[in-house]
């Protein structure tokens, strides 16, 4: 999976770098408008991650050239701008999705991995973890065959885990996950720990081997071979 | 008092004031110069007379006028001058007493001397002097009146430019996004006000725009290294090594951190409704979006054995979708908050009016600072202290009028819209 980093602050594209190339993507950082052009037009990437100001040009006018040019590359857009139209109008331009910083790395690699599921449509909606099945499109996991219930938020924090397998994902990330940003943060704490418990129950249950660890006091690790 | 009003009650007391003191001016003018005249019909009188006489040696005929009588006395005294006099006798060719002018002059004729009087009735005069004063009067009436008519007829249409002016600034607002933009008048002053006016907003504009973009800039600058310390927090949770004492210390600047991204788009988001960057054009189902944000906190609702009691009507209204979620996002963060476990929690909608109220943990709120920035009662724990004051600046903005009100125990928080 090629993934393509268009981001000025060289930090923040460092980040990124490092963090998604871990979870297995090949990685290509560019700084500025024009290198980002330049590539886009030798390459084709699986998901663009884009910052709309950019020293250069406008992160807008790369998605005017992508879809002028019917390039199919998802792409996720990374804006400070937390402006409702400057959502739409992204979106409306060919963005698949829209990330407001600051934003955790865990989010932003779950949503890459969901474009590049909704972009390559070849049987892809099935993702193996270990012994689980998960079934991204039917909202379903299987233990050995079998089928496993999960609630709504059950199902989102075990997808949330294996997306961001062997990494360690912090309780205010898994809360702004499943509840978004505009509830307490941290009175949902005692529900992810409720939440995990019974998933685990439910995957002991079906026979399966419970492999999320607890980081204490800082949260919680899917470990996968 | 208008500014036409005041200048026609110093107008007309001025208007009239000349008139009169000219009416009595004129007055006095004429009356000197109709008695001169008077007496030079008295004079030329007496020369005819003496004319007469001298040449013909005896005394004219005399013919008399209803105005004009003389009589001839014998007399043995002499007037050395002419003398006039005015008195007021009985004239029985009018049938009336008049004030009469008379010259008395003495004359000898054939060694005779006699004592001549002519008289001459005012009456003529006065007749015409009362005309002269009554159309006088009636001018200055006339004129008093057309004055009158004209001004405020030509003064209102003169202003008409003025009250247009007054209109578009009364519906002129920053966030229309351009300057105002009067036209030009062909009446100087007027022209002044207008190209005065446009300037004047064109400055305010150009400050508000780059204020505006600077709080915009602000947050953009100040987003990135928030985002560029969250990131590096979570690669370093990576860090299989590290202690546990790291890994707090760690989580607590990822906390900070992220309290200051919201602290910092909750203080955008009361400036851009500050700066009404939201048009509420939108229908908005009210019913849906509480029922949907109660369904959002199923989980923290049931933990804290909260009972919510809804009683709905379905409520559309021309509103913002997201503000309108923000406003009802706030006020059940609210009522979950600082309601004791086991609780109660009403809501109530209705065409007029929403109500949230809720039982309270500790007493009142106080009433005049609640929704103010960053007012923290002191068992608020972790909140911004702004939750309240953008749910005032949406309803503000929405034309709103929400009140607080503690009673039998509860917050109440009642928002009426706008009939």
């Amino acid at each position: 999976m090629k993934l393509l980093i268009i981001e000025d602050e060289l930090s923040l594209n460092q980040s990124m770098v490092e963090f998604l190339s871990a979870s297995g993507y090949l990685c290509e950082s560019v700084f500025n408008f024009k290198n980002a052009v330049e590539k886009i037009e030798l390459y084709d990437y699986d998901c663009i991650i884009l910052d709309i100001m950019l020293p250069g040009g406008s992160g807008l006018q790369i998605l005017k050239y992508l879809k002028q040019n019917n390039k199919t590359d998802g792409v996720i857009i990374i804006s400070a701008k937390d402006s409702l139209e400057d959502k739409i109008h992204g979106i409306e331009l060919g963005a698949d999705d829209y990330l407001t910083k600051p934003f955790h790395l865990s989010e932003l690699s779950v949503r890459v991995a969901a474009i590049i599921r909704r972009k390559q449509f070849q049987g892809q909606s099935i993702i193996i973890a270990g012994d689980i099945e998960v079934d991204t499109l039917g909202k379903s996991i299987s233990i050995q065959q079998q089928n496993v219930e999960l609630t709504q938020k059950e199902f989102q924090l075990l997808l949330f885990l294996i997306i961001n397998k062997n990494k360690v994902i912090s309780k205010n990330a898994i809360a702004e996950h499943l509840w978004g940003d505009d509830m307490d943060i941290a009175s949902n704490f005692d529900f992810i720990y409720a939440h995990i418990k019974n998933l685990r129950k439910k995957i002991i249950a079906a026979g399966g081997e419970d492999r999320i660890r607890s980081i204490y006091g800082v949260g919680y690790k899917m470990q996968l071979p | 008092m208008k500014l036409f009003t005041r200048y026609n009650r110093i107008n007309i007391t001025a208007t009239i004031f000349t008139f009169v003191l000219g009416s009595i001016a004129f007055y006095f003018v004429l009356d000197y110069v109709l008695s001169r005249q008077l007496k030079e019909t008295l004079r030329s009188e007496q020369f005819e007379i003496i004319h007469f006489a001298e040449q013909h040696n005896a005394l004219p005929e005399i013919q008399n006028t209803r105005h004009q009588w003389i009589t001839i006395e014998k007399s043995s005294e002499i007037i050395a001058r002419p003398l006039f006099k005015n008195s007021n006798f009985y004239n029985p060719r009018e049938k009336e007493n008049e004030s009469v002018k008379q010259l008395f002059f003495s004359i000898q004729v054939a060694g005779q001397n006699y004592l001549i009087t002519v008289n001459k009735s005012e009456a003529e005069t006065e007749d015409l002097l009362k005309l002269i004063i009554l159309v006088t009067i009636g001018m200055i009436a006339l004129i008093l009146l057309f004055n009158y008519l004209i001004n405020r007829n030509l003064i209102n249409r003169l202003w008409q430019p003025f009250y247009k002016t007054i209109d578009e600034i009364k519906e002129y607002h920053i966030s229309n996004r351009q300057p105002l933009q009067l036209s030009s008048e062909t009446i100087d002053e007027l022209n002044l006000l207008n190209v005065s006016l446009n300037k004047m907003t064109q400055s305010i504009y150009e400050d508000y725009t780059a204020l505006k973009s600077f709080t915009e800039n602000a947050s953009h600058e100040m987003q990135t290294p928030l985002a560029v310390i969250r990131s590096r927090i979570d690669l370093l949770l990576q860090q299989t090594e590290l202690k546990e004492q790291s890994l707090q210390q760690i989580l607590s600047i990822e906390d900070a951190a992220q309290r200051l991204s919201k602290l910092h788009q909750s203080l955008l988001l009361l400036t851009k409704i500050e700066n009404k960057q939201f048009v509420l054009n939108e229908s908005v189902d009210l019913k849906k979006i509480i029922i949907e944000k109660i369904q959002e906190r199923e989980e923290l609702i049931e933990s804290k054995q909260l009972q919510i009691e809804t009683n709905c009507k379905n409520v559309t209204l021309s509103f913002h979708h997201h503000l309108a979620e923000i406003l009802f996002n706030n006020l059940l963060n609210n009522c979950i908050k600082y309601t004791p476990e086991k609780g109660k929690i009403n809501i109530e909608l209705t065409d007029e009016f929403v109500c949230f109220s809720n039982n309270a943990i500790n007493g009142s709120l106080e009433i005049k600072k609640v929704f103010q920035r960053f007012y923290k009662p002191s068992d608020s724990g972790e909140g911004t202290g702004l939750g309240l004051a953008i749910i005032k600046e949406i309803c503000r903005l929405a034309e709103f009028n929400i009140t607080y009100t503690f009673n039998n125990q509860q917050h109440i928080f009642r928002i009426e819209f706008k009939n």
